[in-house]
């Protein structure tokens, strides 16, 4: 029996992935069954159940790859000489504008998987998007001249403000989301308010 | 709006009271500190809160408190009085800077009376013209890209990341298009417009204990009024159409630019129009103009005024300095968010008024007080109606004696805002439901003309634009 090659794993769950986001748009996200993404992706149900153990992993694996790109994405825009307000805001609109494809259905699996709630070792891949975000906020933390004893409960304070926008942003129904782009903005003043007086005090 | 005065009034700060003393260097600095750090809501109730505490009470009140303290024997009261003034316009500054839109246009009235006022007081307020607290780019670029499909770069051929002016409900900046125009970028901050919408609807239940008040369906059809102009102000498409209107009205011999807007770079929330050269007022006499240049460019702005009302059929009631830009002799007029669109009957209105200045007869003037501020023929009115005549007879005396003015003579303007305070303190306010407007212009106006120090005769210009227009 030949080996599966890395890279034709590679395409097979390049397709699913690409199956299923066009299914979530066209059938909805209730609507569309791992069988049917299978059956368009031209894969049997069991191959399907090899890559993505439930449709809940298809779209987390779907978040992860859109906040790659996101991360390539504020490593390019960030600007020299901008505030500590802005990088942070940068940090969270960049991740913003690619899972907005997904806004509809990613809120459940969001609060199961990024909730602050939610033990951090549950969801590997759920906590490599935590890790990878957070160190970002310390990075820009720390190159604005901050420092702070305490971390953990910075990046505590920070992701529940950031899951709290997620939230927000989900249920959002204002014209083009715009209510969410002023709870990022006020809620970002109000942590990086904080911030500063920790790191004076 | 008026039936709040007297509780104002009431509320008013005392030169005496502990609290309203001795502003120290620190406290100011901590204050101005906070200005910074302080988001701006959007949620409704929370702009509510602010909007009654801080508009009302330290923005009217502390601007009859001011009015008031005209009638006081003076020196005695100076010193607190100068502490006081400061006190309240940073107070004012901050929750302004906080709140923007709606609110910083009282301040911008109150920034307008310059010497008036003491100096320290529109030392601050004019302030809230150019520094309101800005969007960063990363918020500005979310902005457009969510309005106008597309990120800054990928727009405009330049775009200058840092703001160079506030607007009151966004903040503007510099671009290039592709195809080569400079223009000027109007950014509305998120939510604002339906927040001030919201907040407005809310105000008319405020009211409610005036209903049973012989005067609550005019108190109410004014600020009806008040409040459609308010809520046009945060619609830049409606303000892209007044645009629009108003540059046709203009040849390039009148020394008169209205911007060209793009429309394809604007929506609802985001203005594009072409740069206007030119310096603000404030930069326009730091220059020490000539009397002749100070006339030059209040003639334009009167002429501008009269032909947005007559051949536009627009009454021009915004007149803060952010909205004119003075140039070699030529006036740019940037901003047509303030703008009260005249149908036939309020037009009729106007020309009865008009007509009244002509002829400078107090019973023609008697006769269109009657109407403006429906006084019929009860006997309890005949004050009103002789309070409202000496008030008009004053405010339109450019038009009704002969020859030049001087604007910039500070009796004649102080006299202006006593009888304007009279007026309210004795709620003599009902008229037609544009009056708050109407007024709002006629104290702006009159501010502006003061600060630039205008001898002008306003005759000959009206006489033109009647000619040409009617």
């Amino acid at each position: 029996m030949p080996r599966i090659t890395e890279e034709a794993k590679q395409a097979t769950r390049k397709r699913i992935l690409d199956t299923a986001l066009s299914l979530f748009k066209s059938k909805g996200f209730e609507q569309a069954t791992t069988r049917d993404i299978a059956n368009e992706a031209g894969i049997a149900a069991g191959t399907l159940f090899n890559y993505f153990p439930a449709k809940e992993d298809i779209v987390m694996a779907l978040v992860t790859v859109a906040l790659a790109r996101a991360a390539e994405e504020f490593a390019k825009q960030k600007r020299e000489g901008a505030s500590l307000e802005e990088d942070l805001f940068l940090n969270v609109s960049t991740g913003l504008r690619r899972l907005k494809p997904y806004r509809r259905y990613v809120g459940p699996v969001l609060e199961t998987t990024l909730s602050p709630m939610v033990a951090s070792a549950s969801n590997e891949q759920a906590q490599a998007i935590r890790v990878a975000h957070l160190e970002r906020v310390q990075e820009a933390i720390s190159s604005h001249g901050q420092s702070l004893a305490t971390w953990t409960i910075a990046m505590q304070l920070y992701w529940t403000l950031y899951t709290g926008v997620l939230a927000f942003w989900v249920n959002d129904s204002s014209p083009k989301q715009e209510d969410t782009l002023a709870m990022l903005d006020q809620s970002i003043s109000m942590f990086v308010s904080w911030l500063k007086e920790r790191g004076n005090g | 709006m008026s039936l709040s005065v007297a509780e104002i009034l009431e509320a008013l700060p005392r030169a005496d009271d502990p609290d309203e003393r001795g502003l120290s260097a620190e406290a100011t600095r901590a204050l101005f500190e906070k200005l910074s750090k302080r988001p701006m809501p959007t949620g409704s109730l929370h702009r509510l809160w602010n909007l009654g505490d801080v508009h009302a009470r330290v923005g009217i009140a502390y601007l009859f408190y001011w009015i008031r303290s005209w009638f006081k024997s003076t020196d005695a009261r100076q010193q607190d009085l100068v502490e006081t003034n400061l006190r309240a316009a940073l107070k004012l500054l901050e929750m302004m800077g906080y709140l923007r839109g709606a609110v910083m246009k009282m301040g911008q009235t109150l920034a307008n009376l310059k010497d008036i006022a003491p100096d320290e007081f529109t030392d601050v307020l004019e302030k809230l013209h150019f520094e309101a607290p800005a969007m960063h780019y990363s918020l500005i670029r979310e902005q457009l890209c969510s309005e106008l499909g597309g990120d800054p770069e990928e727009l405009f051929d330049e775009f200058e990341t840092e703001a160079f002016a506030a607007a009151s409900l966004g903040q503007v900046h510099r671009a290039r298009l592709k195809t080569g125009e400079r223009v000027a970028i109007k950014v509305q901050y998120p939510g604002i417009g339906r927040t001030i919408r919201a907040d407005l609807r809310n105000l008319t239940p405020l009211l409610l204990p005036a209903r049973l008040t012989k005067d609550w369906e005019n108190v109410k059809a004014q600020v009806d009024e008040v409040r459609r102009s308010l809520e046009r102000e945060t619609d830049y498409e409606d303000e892209a159409r007044l645009l629009e209107k108003a540059r046709d009205l203009f040849t390039e011999d009148d020394n008169i630019l209205v911007p060209r807007v793009y429309r394809e770079f604007s929506t609802a929330r985001v203005l594009t129009m072409q740069f206007v050269g030119g310096v603000h007022i404030h930069d326009f006499l730091s220059l020490n103009p000539s009397q002749e240049a100070r006339n030059q460019a209040a003639e334009l702005m009167m002429r501008a005024w009269y032909r947005l009302l007559y051949k536009g059929r627009m009454e021009y009631i915004d007149w803060h300095p952010g909205n004119f830009l003075f140039q070699d002799g030529k006036l740019g007029l940037i901003d047509m968010g303030g703008v009260w669109c005249l149908n036939d009957a309020a037009f009729d209105t106007m020309l009865r008024a008009d007509h009244a200045m002509q002829t400078g007869d107090r019973n023609d003037i008697s006769d269109f007080v009657r109407h403006w501020c429906e006084i019929g023929d009860d006997p309890s009115d005949q004050e009103r109606l002789l309070k409202s005549v000496e008030y008009c007879e004053h405010v339109w005396k450019a038009r009704i004696q002969p020859g030049v003015m001087d604007f910039g003579d500070a009796e004649d303007l102080r006299k202006t805002i006593d009888l304007l305070a009279e007026l309210t303190k004795k709620r003599y306010t009902r008229g037609r439901s544009a009056s708050p407007l109407v007024t709002r212009w006629e104290l702006a106006y009159r501010t502006m003309l003061y600060r630039l120090g205008a001898k002008i005769d306003v005759h000959p210009i009206r006489d033109e634009e009647v000619k040409v227009t009617c």
